[in-house]
């Protein structure tokens, strides 16, 4: 009995531990993604700034990385356990944040208004901390 | 001199078809996420390509049969009926991916969206299928495709460092992802070696009528040409590399992977890179459309043939429309391309064992290629090839879900 007992306990452990390693891992897979829009969007803005990219084509590309960033958000509130967490709860709030300054640089492209993309350029959350 | 013009070009339009949105969307993922690590991958693809298509080459100048003609013959249609199916349907899928492909290209330059753009490609392809000839199809697309060259000119221009390229030409273990990575070298290998260019090189053999007596210019085309196509792959994976790694940008859109030739080109880079994704997106589907063209008439034993009257082949003619009705369909429904690419990939790589099996009878077979039968490497090589195919059939699923 006491057998029985002690493997049930140790499987209920070891589900519960596959489970918090999940989590961790797809945390820190959404964490990445969210990371890699920021720093997209950044080099975006930084090559309209540079007159590397067009308006259009920069527009189009800021359009995208939102959409990108709006279908991990939507990845990352589909688990309610996700959001519960203290980190997943973060990370949720960056990249509501994330979402708004990017929809900001897009209006910001659409008038040509460099003065007010550097701005919002400044207030982007996410970005990798040791991009060059 | 005129077999050696026929070469050189035959060698330089190897690139139209070869780099397409398989290709250039794995190489830009890998390099965004494992930097040089994966070359090995591309490297290891392109071998196993250009052993393949000189086979697939050598087999329809002896035999005047292309490969799909002489499975059906040799091994009957009740074996024919799987390998068939399956690759009509990767050819719909990729098709669909290509013209998703392009239809994303016209979006970048134009800033329309490319839902947009999806039915004037499917006709532009149809109209290309319905009056060129296999000569400007083949050398038309392929010498618009040189463009894609500009990847190879970025990676120059970035300098990268020759021992840390030679280096990752021998397989390591990555520190981070795993998973990922080994289905990022699987996908390689699977948007390299696509079924369809191997039936299409061979009917491309009987339409151009090469003869045996030029049985080196099959071989020199098919290893120089896999190699050249090859390199532009690579150019893309270094300067995504060099470009989109460094800055934590991993490619989940061609929006992203475009910024890579922003260094080498400034204020060309975006235009140059749609033009490159256009023109090789667009190759690809007129060669994946007539390819399934091929294939369905040469299993029937209809007419085929992109020399003859479209009137005088009806069946060629209706497979390919039907394909490009179908692949059409599924762009405008909805899938989203680069995800289409990666599932094409996964499902191209599941069936190779079934695609690379066949060549170990025909190629030993003197009624096929005469004299001119697999030696014991040829022989080695293509045993180790399908125990390789079949062991990445069995880890491209489970990999596609934990990795893709």
């Amino acid at each position: 009995m006491r057998y029985r007992l002690g493997c049930v306990g140790l499987l209920i452990a070891v589900v519960a531990l596959t489970g918090c390693v999940r989590q961790d891992t797809r945390l820190l897979q959404h964490a990445e993604a969210f990371e890699s829009l920021a720093a997209t969007t950044k080099v975006i803005v930084e090559a309209w700034l540079s007159g590397n990219l067009s308006g259009t084509f920069t527009r189009t590309a800021l359009e995208q990385t939102h959409a990108l960033i709006e279908r991990e958000r939507t990845a990352l509130a589909g688990s309610p356990r996700q959001l519960i967490d203290s980190r997943g709860a973060r990370l949720s709030r960056e990249a509501e944040a994330l979402s708004r300054v990017t929809a900001a640089l897009i209006a910001d492209v659409r008038e040509a208004d460099a003065g007010s993309s550097r701005q919002h350029l400044s207030a982007l959350p996410m970005q990798p901390s040791s991009s060059p | 001199m005129s077999a050696i013009f026929d070469l050189v070009l035959g060698i330089i339009t190897s690139i139209g078809g070869f780099v397409e949105v398989g290709s250039i969307s794995t190489a830009a993922q890998a390099g965004s996420e494992f930097g040089f690590q994966l070359l090995w991958a591309i490297a290891l693809a392109a071998v196993i390509l250009a052993l393949l298509v000189e086979m697939s080459g050598r087999l329809a100048v002896l035999s005047r049969r292309s490969l799909a003609a002489a499975i059906r013959e040799r091994f009957g249609i009740h074996f024919q009926v799987i390998p068939l199916l399956a690759e009509l349907a990767i050819d719909v899928l990729l098709l669909a991916a290509e013209i998703g492909g392009a239809a994303i290209a016209v979006k970048l330059l134009t800033g329309i969206g490319y839902q947009w753009w999806v039915l004037p490609i499917a006709i532009a392809i149809w109209l290309a299928l319905w009056h060129c000839s296999f000569a400007i199809i083949e050398d038309g697309i392929g010498l618009l495709g040189l463009v894609t060259l500009c990847f190879v000119v970025s990676a120059w221009r970035l300098a990268p460092d020759v021992g840390d390229l030679a280096a990752s030409l021998i397989p390591t273990a990555p520190d981070h992802h795993r998973t990922r990575y080994a289905f990022l070298a699987v996908s390689i290998v699977g948007a390299t070696v696509s079924p369809y260019l191997l039936n299409f090189y061979s009917s491309g053999v009987i339409e151009e009528k090469l003869t045996a007596g030029k049985l080196w210019v099959n071989t020199t085309t098919a290893y120089a040409g896999t190699w050249f196509g090859s390199l532009v792959s690579m150019g893309v994976l270094i300067t995504s590399a060099m470009v989109l790694e460094p800055r934590h940008i991993r490619v989940e859109s061609y929006e992203q992977a475009s910024l890579m030739l922003v260094p080498a080109f400034g204020r060309w880079a975006t235009s140059l890179f749609a033009v490159a994704l256009g023109i090789g997106c667009f190759g690809a589907a007129v060669e994946i459309a007539l390819n399934a063209g091929y294939v369905f008439a040469q299993v029937l034993g209809a007419p085929w043939g992109a020399n003859k009257p479209r009137g005088d082949a009806p069946r060629f003619a209706r497979a390919f429309t039907l394909v490009l009705v179908g692949a059409v369909a599924i762009v405008v429904a909805g899938f989203d391309p680069l995800r289409l690419t990666m599932i094409s990939v996964a499902l191209t790589v599941m069936v190779m064992p079934v695609i690379v099996l066949p060549f170990l009878v025909l190629m030993n077979d003197p009624k096929y290629v005469k004299d001119h039968t697999s030696g014991a490497i040829g022989n080695g090589c293509l045993a180790a090839l399908t125990i390789l195919a079949a062991l990445l059939a069995l880890v491209v699923v489970p990999l596609e879900i934990l990795g893709g």
